[in-house]
């Protein structure tokens, strides 16, 4: 169990003709021991090599990556003492449950064999997978694979353990209850973890704390409901939250940001956070959006629904402005007993204090949403 | 292809449907080459068990009449042959097992362990498998005998273990030249199988603590297990039908550790004639190492192949 930080760790690849790509780019990233952090980005972000020069299955082009004290730049992956479950579990097929979880013990310790018994026979106690001791991997379901390979990295009982989207290869109910399986075994475990994926879902419920990334650069790291609520730019609020969350160009025009079919106006306040930025993106969450229900003030506007997705607990309503062109839709998302119906016309209110500015340009938040000074909210919010 | 009726019950009159003029033309071809296949058998194991007077006098795939059947020639040609099919044992044997094992090594290393320069080399393994026997003899005859003769310099070592004799020092340099003949094929055909091989389990491997070495032998040489199979087959037979460097490098037919191949054109040839009887019962057996082999790895061999599609 150990603190992993990463300074200014950089990745260069150099293609065939010779050129540079970059694929990760100068993170920073400080682990505390017995931390969960996630990883979190669309494909081809540069997280799984971020995870596999921390494996040391990558070379580090730049930047430091300390265990503790210890550089591991140019220490093996076999001398890290550290674990990994990989996407496709890579189990050795023609080795036992038992052999596929002693073999990285056998490598990596002097343990006598009675030992390393007992340390494997524990950990599928704890996995629950103790009958499958003397089977092949090839006579496993997918969801029993993928506790062997959670058990082949727990039994060595490593500093840090890596997991590259352990759970993608499983379907939507198996990956639910791994989800807190996983969370339980590593709260009870206390092993720092970095768990990559590209589920923002996973991102949302697993992590103590998410690191966002896009195009070899971190955007963002922070608890869940931080990047939640308080994304630092326009990529962060659109990847986390699910649906996700409205963007509407405009400009400021005076105290009103003009979208395109709705004039939107602000306060003074929110006027101040601006500055001088005049191209802005407002931002809104779907489930901040209030259909339907008519108030006074010009925060209010027409709108079209175009379709609902009834998910039972909640719908999920793409919307359009009256007076807006046809590319300016949106959604919201409502309670499943709300009477909603495609071709209604209704009404839309953005109630300021759940907008989100971002500078047109650069992307950067300017402002984001305010939050109740709810202790419950608070807690999981650093500031 | 023609389908059954679903309830599976005997239906006569889809049956007399299904006899066309396309169902008739497949199996007239079925036939046709059955025979083309056969009837040179038939004929070459008919011969061999015909005296050599009932082979001149009887049709070639005829079965002998009674006072034509001998055995004679099965005998005659097993007792000419016996000493040879032990030095080819002997030869192909190790040289086929080294082949096999270090092309297995050199395409692990080439394939799913990452250096520099490693496609140079494996461009090197490409040109091996094109250079032609006939323009490597005169070298290899000139090092093996006058450069570096090691069958002369090993010769009372050989001589010292049991079942060998002195001349069986003649095949130590056969065997090392078909090992070093062997790996560029075996390695080329081993890396299709290890291309096909996860990645990942090398790098699980890695993390685990596992040395290269360890990794090769733990997990990656389990796992080819199949392709062994087939790698072994082909070239077990290569080497055991080789002729050319056997020829080279033992000289002729008549010396004591001349292989079954060299021997084999030698059999049954005299001055009053060819013994056509003798020849092909020698042929039959020197065949028959090779059969066997092939009916004990059928079965790995047909899973090699399906691993490797």
């Amino acid at each position: 169990m150990a603190r992993l930080t990463l300074d200014d760790v950089t990745k260069v690849y150099t293609d065939d003709g010779g050129g540079d790509i970059v694929a990760v780019e100068e993170i920073s990233l400080d682990i505390d021991d017995g931390e969960f952090l996630v990883l979190v980005g669309p494909s081809g972000c540069g997280k799984s090599t971020t995870l596999r020069m921390m494996a040391g299955l990558e070379t580090v082009t730049e930047g430091e990556l300390r265990l503790e004290d210890r550089v591991l730049n140019d220490v093996s992956a076999q001398n890290r003492d550290i674990a990994m479950v990989f996407q496709s579990y890579a189990l050795y097929p023609h080795k036992s449950v038992r052999g596929n979880m002693s073999f990285g013990l056998e490598e990596s310790t002097d343990l006598p064999d009675d030992e390393i018994r007992q340390r494997v026979e524990e950990t599928t106690d704890m996995l629950g997978i103790s009958d499958l001791l003397d089977r092949n991997p090839g006579q496993l379901s997918g969801g029993q694979q993928q506790r062997v390979a959670l058990g082949r990295a727990i039994v060595r009982d490593p500093e840090v353990f890596l997991m590259d989207e352990p759970l993608s290869n499983l379907d939507a109910k198996l990956r639910a209850e791994m989800r807190t399986e996983l969370q339980r075994l590593q709260e009870e475990l206390g092993v720092t973890t970095i768990y990559v994926t590209h589920d923002q879902t996973e991102a949302m419920t697993m992590g103590d704390r998410v690191a966002v990334l896009d195009d070899g650069e971190l955007q963002q790291v922070g608890t869940p409901l931080d990047c939640y609520h308080r994304p630092n730019n326009l990529f962060v609020a659109g990847f986390i939250g699910e649906p996700s969350m409205n963007f509407f160009d405009g400009s400021l025009s005076g105290d009103i940001f003009r979208g395109d079919g709705f004039d939107y106006p602000l306060s003074d306040a929110t006027r101040d956070q601006i500055g001088d930025a005049s191209d802005l993106t407002l931002g809104i969450r779907p489930e901040d959006i209030e259909v339907g229900e008519r108030r006074s003030g010009d925060r209010t506007f027409d709108a079209e629904v175009v379709v609902v997705e009834p998910q039972g607990n909640e719908n999920t309503v793409h919307l359009r402005f009256a007076e807006g062109g046809e590319g300016a839709r949106f959604t919201a998302t409502t309670t499943g007993r709300s009477r909603v119906e495609s071709g209604d016309r209704t009404t839309v209110s953005f109630p300021e204090d759940a907008i989100h500015l971002f500078d047109g340009e650069t992307g950067n938040a300017l402002k984001n949403r305010e939050l109740p000074s709810n202790r419950a909210i608070g807690a999981y919010i650093s500031d | 292809m023609s389908q059954s009726s679903p309830t599976g019950s005997f239906d006569v009159a889809s049956l007399v449907e299904d006899v066309n003029l396309r169902r008739v033309g497949q199996y007239a071809l079925v036939v046709f080459f059955l025979g083309f296949f056969l009837v040179p058998l038939e004929t070459g194991i008919m011969t061999a068990i015909k005296t050599n007077e009932s082979v001149a006098r009887s049709l070639p795939f005829a079965p002998p009449a009674s006072e034509g059947f001998t055995l004679g020639n099965i005998q005659f040609a097993l007792e000419q042959l016996s000493g040879s099919f032990f030095n080819s044992l002997v030869m192909s044997i190790p040289a086929t097992i080294g082949s096999v094992l270090f092309g297995s090594m050199a395409a692990y290393g080439l394939t799913m362990v990452n250096w520099r320069a490693q496609m140079g080399v494996l461009m090197l393994f490409v040109v091996g498998v094109f250079v032609p026997y006939q323009a490597v003899l005169v070298p290899l005859a000139r090092f093996w005998n006058n450069i570096f003769p090691l069958a002369r310099m090993i010769e009372p070592m050989v001589a010292s273990i049991p079942f060998f004799q002195g001349y069986h020092a003649d095949l130590v340099p056969l065997v090392i030249t078909h090992i070093a003949y062997g790996i560029p094929i075996c390695t080329i055909l081993f890396r299709s199988y290890y291309q096909s091989l996860p990645n990942s389990l090398v790098e699980a491997g890695k993390i685990d603590g596992a040395s290269i070495t360890k990794i090769y032998r733990r997990i990656i040489l389990p796992i080819s297990k199949p392709m062994f199979g087939v790698v072994f087959i082909y070239q077990f037979t290569q080497i055991y039908n080789e002729f050319l460097f056997a020829f080279t490098l033992v000289t002729g037919s008549d010396a004591p550790a001349a292989p079954v191949t060299l021997v084999l054109p030698a059999i049954g040839a005299s001055t009053s004639g060819i013994d056509f009887g003798i020849r092909m019962s020698a042929a039959f057996l020197a065949a028959v190492p090779t059969l066997i082999l092939y009916v004990a790895f059928a079965e790995q061999f047909a899973k090699g192949l399906r691993t490797e599609a």
